[in-house]
């Protein structure tokens, strides 16, 4: 069985990452592949669609910060959907609240690419 | 006692024992996925940093329920870490600096009670202590 599954989607500007799974320090590099293409494109407003995240290690959470400066610099952000109470507690235990955007559903996501806030660290 | 090889793969079977150990001390759901969580950033330090990413070596978790606190040892024979190395967490300059490394130890320290780290013979021993919630001391695993 594999741990994580990483698909993705473009919508217009954004790209949609779908992860599956877990997020850890076995499963991480596939994870930042998949950002890394997003970047690769000169795509920079990238959503991060967690329904079917399980679980995030710091691993993951580090993926994540690595690349967050490149993305906010070339207008984008990094913005994330649909946490389950595992995931959502992670990032609040970290203070990763604070630093991301995260939005209940992938279509508010999305939509907030459209309103014309491109790069935020605040909760939504 | 679980002893695994120091490979990732792993990981994966280190938090399902540890969130069924946790759950048979009496912790719920929330926390016991919690416990996991810094049991295999636990792990996974000593497989980056005390056997250097070495995949023939073996970690060993001691678990242990002592009525009013759930305790997990990680142990390995891999070099000593010095932990005043590792950095503070500060995120927003993280974001900046493109950092990543100290978010491990710092998760553990935010969702245990206590973690501390000892040097026996030959041995690098990280334990790590979650209390109960009243009510639940009475349940051992």
């Amino acid at each position: 069985m594999s741990e994580l599954q990483v698909d993705s989607r473009e919508l217009e500007e954004v790209v949609l990452l779908y992860p599956r799974g877990f997020i850890n320090a076995h499963t991480v590099r596939l994870f930042e592949g998949e950002i890394q293409k997003a970047l690769d494109r000169q795509r920079f407003k990238i959503v991060v669609s967690c329904a079917e995240l399980r679980y995030i290690a710091s691993a993951g959470l580090g993926a994540l910060m690595g690349v967050i400066e490149e993305v906010r610099t070339n207008g984008g952000d990094i913005r994330l959907a649909d946490l389950n109470e595992t995931v959502r507690n992670i990032f609040e235990i970290l203070g990763f609240n604070h630093l991301y955007r995260i939005f209940p559903s992938e279509v508010e996501a999305i939509l907030s690419f459209r309103e014309g806030g491109e790069t935020g660290g605040k909760r939504a | 006692m679980l002893r695994v090889p120091s490979r990732t793969e792993f990981l994966a079977l280190v938090r399902d024992v540890t969130r069924r150990m946790a759950e048979a001390a009496g912790f719920d759901g929330g926390v016991t996925e919690q416990i996991a969580l810094a049991v295999d950033e636990a792990t996974t330090n000593v497989m980056e940093h005390a056997y250097g990413g070495a995949r023939d070596r073996v970690v060993e978790l001691r678990y242990e329920d002592r009525g009013e606190e759930l305790r997990v040892e990680v142990v390995d024979n891999g070099a000593t870490v010095d932990r005043r190395a590792v950095p503070r967490v500060d995120l927003q300059r993280y974001a900046t600096e493109r950092r990543t490394g100290g978010l491990g130890i710092h998760l553990m320290e935010r969702i245990m009670d206590s973690v501390t780290f000892r040097r026996e013979v030959r041995q690098n021993v990280c334990r790590l202590v979650k209390r109960k919630p009243v009510g639940a001391e009475g349940r051992r695993a």
